[in-house]
């Protein structure tokens, strides 16, 4: 399998100036609410909480931003967890909470910046997703080239000071997305911004494992520690939601719901949804359908169990081809397949195929 | 291995000459059939055998062992190999050695027949092979001429034999060597290396041509080829009058049997050839009564042989060159040696240059064309002795000067100067050791100095050439050579070369490499074109057979186009070549010829295909490393994709039959590969090129090390031969359909309903989003169910391309199709029901971001955003309907806009209102900029709209040009 091929960015496109993010007046274009749809959308999105009060699991967190940022200076954040526990939808109440619904009135880009790096001039491509008083952005998208982000674009954004501050708070705000994906050189680079321009900018860095941040940053931010919800606390969103919906549930259909979802929230909610779709009324010994990706690297690991030959060696690269077509991360691939071998596996040999596992999995994320 | 080279020293330039030489001479005579065929017989004797010291040859042996414990020659082999040749070491077999000369390395026979086995001298012995010879060559060397007198002869007679029928054979085609893409097709030779192949005398084939055809039984044709050529024997491609034997195992019915059968070619199997090498080598056959499993032993597979050749020939040709002088005198006439040591200071290229034009190898009809040219020169552009000046008739395809081109070595400079010279023409060449650059535009100064002025002064005085009186004067030529250099110093070089042309009075010759180089474009419409062709390999060893004789090299015309081969039509390298080896022999074979040229070779181009095969190939575990770097540098791109392709399809010729082994072999290789990726890394990314030998040593090196062997395949129907990379297709269509993911992501990012990163929305949204666009579909009345899913696809801003990302993103390889069951009447009847829907519904968000990479936004969106901006302004119906009629007609061909990026920004440029700006682009200039984003500022601007959505609508219908429109 070979990694090492990275994603070509279009060079064609046009160049333009980096833009400055508040110095030309922004207007957006604001389409709060010329569409309700009501019941329409997934419940994952429907029932997110919109503000810190909403919050139905991680109160106490939610509290204690709020205190945070109404009593006090908003600090960097960095929030980290595992995914579905809830850190996106924490970062957008607390915006909420700091700029008003204004914040929610966002607008999505596709930019594009001419950065000129030494010897020659890089486009970079990124979609933001910004209001007028913040930006949101996954340096990570442009790949190794995160570097330039943070430099260029991000020091450029975080050292323009919003015009209009009469009555309003004096800063900004730039939520980062997936840090821990980022770059060395990119973190590095990042952490003088951080203070350089703490002023008029503060940072909202999200990410998965903080243990892929560097220490530098890390001490610069507040960081708040996003627990995985546990059984419990998802079975009771999941019942709340039920409720809302006007749903039957049977018993312990919300639990083996949860029980599933590897305890994140997110999974959990649309797995409900999915079965939902696929079957109502529920009965409690429902099928709780697997991810369509997650299907096929079940089959893998039984092929691999099965038979171990040359000619089953190269089937099983077709499909890993497959999965890797349809973009599934290399190392969510790896992971996926460690746990199904696991649950095939005799016990002696488990110890030894978590250690590759782990080994190759550094390999792919770390290294390349 | 050990014993083959054994018998080397076992051969029996016995000491008891009487003896020897009474067989030799004695068989000679009749083995005049087989001309070549004399020296063999000079078994069965035992030399008086001078002693010599052991150490050396314990300690080659030694080494040789460990050679072969690599080569993963069985061990018990091995053993039983030195048994055998203790036990047959009295029949002294022949191999290649034709010369005598290495009597001074004739091993003690009472040493050979115990057990112990000392084995050969390598080419470390040229030292000491001096130092013997000082002892040796005194008593030894007038037995040694008498000796070889007898074999020479027949030798001359054989190649003289050979000759006549050579040039005929394959003049056509220049050998079976083409074959390498091919080769996958043809089926593995069933039985492969199964036979031991026999070895013979080295001429016993000579003076037969032969055709393979299909697939043998046990040799890989190139192995058989080898096999045939390495016997004297000539390989051609197709099958001719000339043909003595067709070599097949299998009738196929292709062309080749086919015409053999038509002219009566004798069909030859593989055992029979094998029949007719073992026959030619009579102490074998001896051996075989005696024991067949010794005989077995010996004939050891080619590669191996080889060695001892070798060294066997550089012992004797450095250790005996008086004894080499002296064959070469006999060999010779006395006074062409002497001549050889007159010239001896001038290289070969020069003294053989040839001297008439007719010399010149290939390409004679160009050298003619060149004469004619240059001859009728002056008639056609000075006409010449006429003075009719005014009606010139000027043939207008005639050209004034004349641009040769061709690979180096093909004698272009050569052939310019000899036919000018025999024309009579002075010829001045200035080549790119002279300033070519521009000619001073201040003539007037006069030539001095600038070599350019000079050759416009002497290109455009006629009074310096033709009007000259002739018989004292010649006329000039000018040969510009090696044109395609000129560059960095010479500015303006060629424009001037050509502004030379048009004036020039007297013929230019121009020459050059590259014909197609972009500096020559303008170059070759002033010039009249000789392309020089490679000559044929034919062509090139009568001529290097015609400059052996001349020198007193001993070489066979097989080895000799061998050599023509190597050097890629070189005529000047294979010179050199041969030049070079005429130092250290007087007599050259054919694998003498390989075995240098193997690594002196001429740069040639191998496609990686090529050099996969020969990495995982039958001998790939003997190439040489920097062989192997050379061949996974052909192209690092390529060859470690398609390495690490094919890797799972081979099965290691070290790992036996044994599935674990093999299996255990392919992790150590992929484990390699993976290495190799990481370094690629470095390498692209950190431009940490000092990698790239290690990058491709872990990335085809190893793995076709560990896996070299035989392919099979894995799949029914597959062919059996190196796929090109599937990843690279597939990493492609990853980079697609991450970008396809991406700009759902961005639509759905847009809907502001969802704000999840673009993984979590593949790993977890996508199966959900899938089940409810198209559960529905399957499921419920039509209808409903679409007017279910374009609700949806409304909420989150999915648009019909979107649809179908989550439609392919969903696909996997031997899964359904996810829209299996979708009756095909629904399928329509969405696609209508969303194109209705989003010419009535307001523009969203989503239709306003651009996407990266997509290049062919619209028209819809030009349309859509005509009402958009009404809905915002809360206009009225009127005109609403107003606009919608349009938008309708511009819907009509939503995929005609391709050529066209829609660029809107609305800008607020004032206080009063907002002056609305639309701007098309043209694709070229498409992108991203800054995203139209937006509703202007409420109700001020929309009584500025209002006016102006008419006019809006049809720009953004018309389309295509750059021009900013901007309105009130």
């Amino acid at each position: 399998m070979s990694f090492a091929h990275e994603p070509v960015y279009n060079n064609k496109a046009p160049i333009f100036p980096p833009l400055l993010l508040s110095a030309v007046p922004q207007f957006l274009f604001t389409l709060s609410q010329v569409v309700s749809f009501g019941k329409k959308m997934l419940w994952v999105d429907k029932y997110r909480p919109k503000t810190l009060d909403q919050a139905i699991v991680h109160q106490d967190i939610a509290q204690n931003l709020k205190k945070l940022v109404t009593e006090q200076d908003c600090p960097h954040l960095l929030f980290y967890g595992p995914s579905g526990s809830g850190k996106k939808t924490l970062i957008i109440a607390l915006l909420r909470q700091v700029f008003g619904p204004g914040a929610e009135k966002v607008k999505v880009e596709n930019r594009t910046w001419k950065v000129d790096a030494g010897s020659r001039t890089i486009d970079l491509e990124l979609t933001t997703l910004s209001s007028a008083n913040h930006v949101e952005l996954s340096p990570s998208d442009v790949g190794f080239q995160d570097r330039y982000i943070v430099q260029e674009i991000i020091k450029e954004m975080a050292k323009n000071r919003p015009i209009d501050t009469k009555g309003k708070r004096g800063y900004k705000v730039l939520v980062l997305n997936e840090v821990d994906k980022l770059s060395r050189e990119a973190q590095h680079s990042l952490r003088r911004t951080m203070e350089k321009y703490s002023a008029s900018c503060r940072l909202i860095l999200c990410c998965n494992s903080s243990s892929k941040v560097t220490e530098a940053i890390r001490s610069r931010c507040l960081n708040v520690r996003i627990n995985a919800p546990t059984e419990e606390e998802i079975v009771k969103v999941l019942e709340f939601i039920g409720k809302k919906e006007g749903l039957q549930l049977p018993s312990g259909f919300a639990a083996r719901i949860a029980e599933k979802s590897n305890r994140s929230l997110r999974r959990a909610i649309l797995s409900f949804e999915t079965c939902r779709v696929q079957q109502y009324p529920f009965t409690s010994n429902q099928v709780i359908p697997p991810m369509d990706w997650e299907e096929y690297v079940a089959e893998i690991a039984s092929d691999i169990m099965k038979e171990q030959s040359p000619k089953r060696l190269f089937q099983v690269r077709g499909k890993l081809y497959e999965l890797l077509i349809n973009c599934i991360p290399p190392e969510i691939v790896l992971k996926r397949l460690l746990y199904e071998l696991l649950k095939r596996l005799d016990v002696e040999l488990k110890h030894e195929i978590c250690h590759w596992a782990a080994y190759y999995v550094t390999l792919c994320i770390v290294l390349p | 291995m050990p014993q083959d080279i054994r018998k080397w020293f076992l051969k029996p330039h016995d000491k008891d000459k009487g003896n020897g030489n009474g067989s030799i001479s004695a068989n000679s005579a009749p083995s005049n059939s087989e001309p070549m065929n004399s020296e063999p017989f000079r078994g069965g004797k035992e030399g008086s055998g001078r002693r010599k010291t052991s150490k050396y040859f314990t300690a080659e042996k030694k080494k040789l062992d460990d050679e072969k414990g690599k080569a993963e020659l069985p061990a018990k082999r091995k053993t039983q190999n030195d048994i055998d040749d203790s036990r047959k070491s009295p029949r002294s077999r022949k191999i290649q050695k034709v010369d005598d000369n290495d009597d001074d390395f004739v091993l003690p026979n009472e040493k050979r027949g115990s057990s112990v086995t000392p084995s050969k001298k390598l080419k470390s012995s040229s030292g000491r092979g001096v130092a013997q010879k000082s002892v040796h060559v005194d008593d030894g060397e007038e037995d040694n001429v008498k000796d070889l007198e007898p074999p020479v002869k027949p030798r001359g007679r054989g190649r003289g034999g050979r000759a006549s029928g050579a040039p005929a054979i394959g003049r056509g085609r220049g050998g079976g060597q083409g074959g390498i893409m091919n080769f996958g097709e043809r089926k593995d030779p069933p039985h492969k290396g199964e036979k031991e192949v026999p070895e013979g005398a080295p001429d016993c084939l000579a003076g037969l041509t032969f055709v393979i055809s299909g697939t043998l039984d046990s040799l890989e044709r190139e192995e058989a080829e080898d096999l045939i050529k390495r016997h004297g024997g000539r390989v051609t491609g197709s099958v001719s009058k000339k043909t003595n034997y067709l070599l097949c195992d299998e009738d196929i019915g292709g062309v080749k049997s086919t015409k053999a059968k038509e002219l009566g070619t004798a069909f030859l199997t593989e055992d029979g050839l094998f029949d007719m090498i073992h026959a030619s080598n009579p102490a074998k056959a001896l051996a075989q009564d005696d024991s067949k499993k010794s005989v077995e032993n010996v004939a050891t597979s080619l590669p191996l042989k080889r060695s001892p050749q070798k060294v066997e020939v550089k012992s004797n040709s450095s250790a005996s060159k008086v004894a080499c002088e002296s064959t070469i005198s006999r060999a010779s006439p006395v006074k062409k040696k002497k001549q050889n040591i007159q010239d001896s200071s001038l290289t070969w290229t020069e003294k053989h240059r040839p001297k008439v034009p007719n010399d010149i190898v290939g390409n004679q009809s160009l050298v003619n064309q060149l004469r004619n040219w240059l001859a009728h020169w002056n008639e056609q552009f000075l006409g010449s002795g006429t003075k009719q000046n005014g009606k010139k008739k000027i043939d207008p395809s005639a050209k004034k000067a004349v641009l040769l081109s061709g690979a180096p070595g093909m004698g272009k400079t050569t052939s310019a100067k000899l036919v000018t010279q025999m024309l009579g023409f002075q010829a001045i060449e200035v080549n790119a050791s002279d300033s070519r650059g521009k000619a001073d535009s201040k003539i007037s100064k006069g030539i001095g100095g600038s070599n350019a002025n000079s050759v416009k002064e002497l290109v455009s005085n006629e009074a310096l050439n033709s009007k000259m009186d002739r018989s004292k004067h010649p006329k000039a030529v000018l040969i510009m050579d090696e044109v395609d250099g000129m560059s960095a110093g010479d500015r303006g070089g060629v424009a001037d070369l050509i502004a030379s042309i048009k004036i020039s009075k007297i013929p230019i010759i121009c020459i050059c490499n590259d014909r197609y180089s972009q500096k020559l474009k303008s170059l070759v419409n002033y010039c009249l074109l000789l392309s020089f062709r490679k000559p044929t390999k034919q062509q090139m060893a009568k001529r290097l057979m015609q400059i052996a004789n001349a020198e007193g090299l001993q070489v066979n015309e097989i080895a000799l186009e061998e050599l023509a081969e190597r050097v890629n039509g070189d005529m000047r390298m294979a010179i050199n070549q041969l030049q070079y080896m005429s130092l250290s022999m007087s007599n050259i074979k054919y694998d003498d010829i390989r075995q240098r040229l193997l690594s002196s070779a001429k740069d040639e181009d191998i496609s990686p295909f090529a050099a996969v095969d020969k990495l995982f190939g039958f001998n790939g575990g003997r190439l040489r490393m920097d062989e192997r770097i050379d061949l996974s540098m052909s192209d690092p791109d390529l060859v470690p994709l398609l390495i690490q392709e094919n890797y799972i399809n081979y099965r290691p010729s070290s790992g036996g039959k044994d599935e674990m082994k093999r299996m255990s072999l392919i992790a150590r290789a992929a484990e390699s590969i993976g290495d190799g990726d990481i370094v690629n890394v470095q390498i692209r990314r950190y431009r940490q090129w000092q990698l790239s030998q290690t990058g491709c040593l872990a990335s085809c090196i190893i793995p076709a090390a560990l896996l070299h062997g035989q392919r099979e395949t894995l799949e029914q129907g597959e062919r059996n031969f190196n796929r090109f990379g599937g990843w690279l297709g597939k990493n492609s269509t990853m980079g697609k359909n991450l970008r396809l993911l991406e700009d759902l992501h961005v639509h759905l990012l847009a809907s502001r309903e969802s704000n999840s990163g673009r993984e979590t929305l593949r790993l977890e949204y996508l199966t959900l989003l899938l089940k409810q666009l198209t559960d529905p579909l399957r499921e419920m009345p039509k209808d409903e169910a679409v007017k279910k899913v374009v609700d949806f696809m409304n909420v989150y801003s999915i648009s019909q391309e979107d649809f179908d990302t989550i439609v392919e993103l969903s696909k996997f390889q031997g899964h359904g199709n996810p829209l299996e069951g979708i009756p095909p009447a629904v399928k329509a009847a969405l696609t209508r029901a969303y194109k209705e829907d989003s010419k009535l519904r307001m523009v969203r968000a989503a239709d306003l971001v651009t996407l990266p990479g997509k290049k062919a936004p619209k028209k819809r969106i030009a349309a859509i955003l005509e009402p958009s901006d009404e809905g915002i302004g809360e206009e009225n119906g009127g005109m609403l309907a107003d606009s919608e009629e349009e938008n309708s007609s511009d819907t009509e061909d939503p995929d005609a806009g391709n050529g066209e990026k829609m660029q809107k920004e609305l800008q607020s440029l004032n206080s009063k209102g907002i002056e609305v700006q639309v701007e098309l682009k043209g694709s070229e200039s498409s992108s991203a900029k800054k995203k139209p984003a937006g509703r202007g500022k409420g109700g001020s601007a929309s009584s500025e709209k209002k006016g102006n959505s008419g006019s809006m609508d049809k720009k953004a219908g018309r389309g295509s040009g750059a021009a900013a429109k901007r309105k009130r």
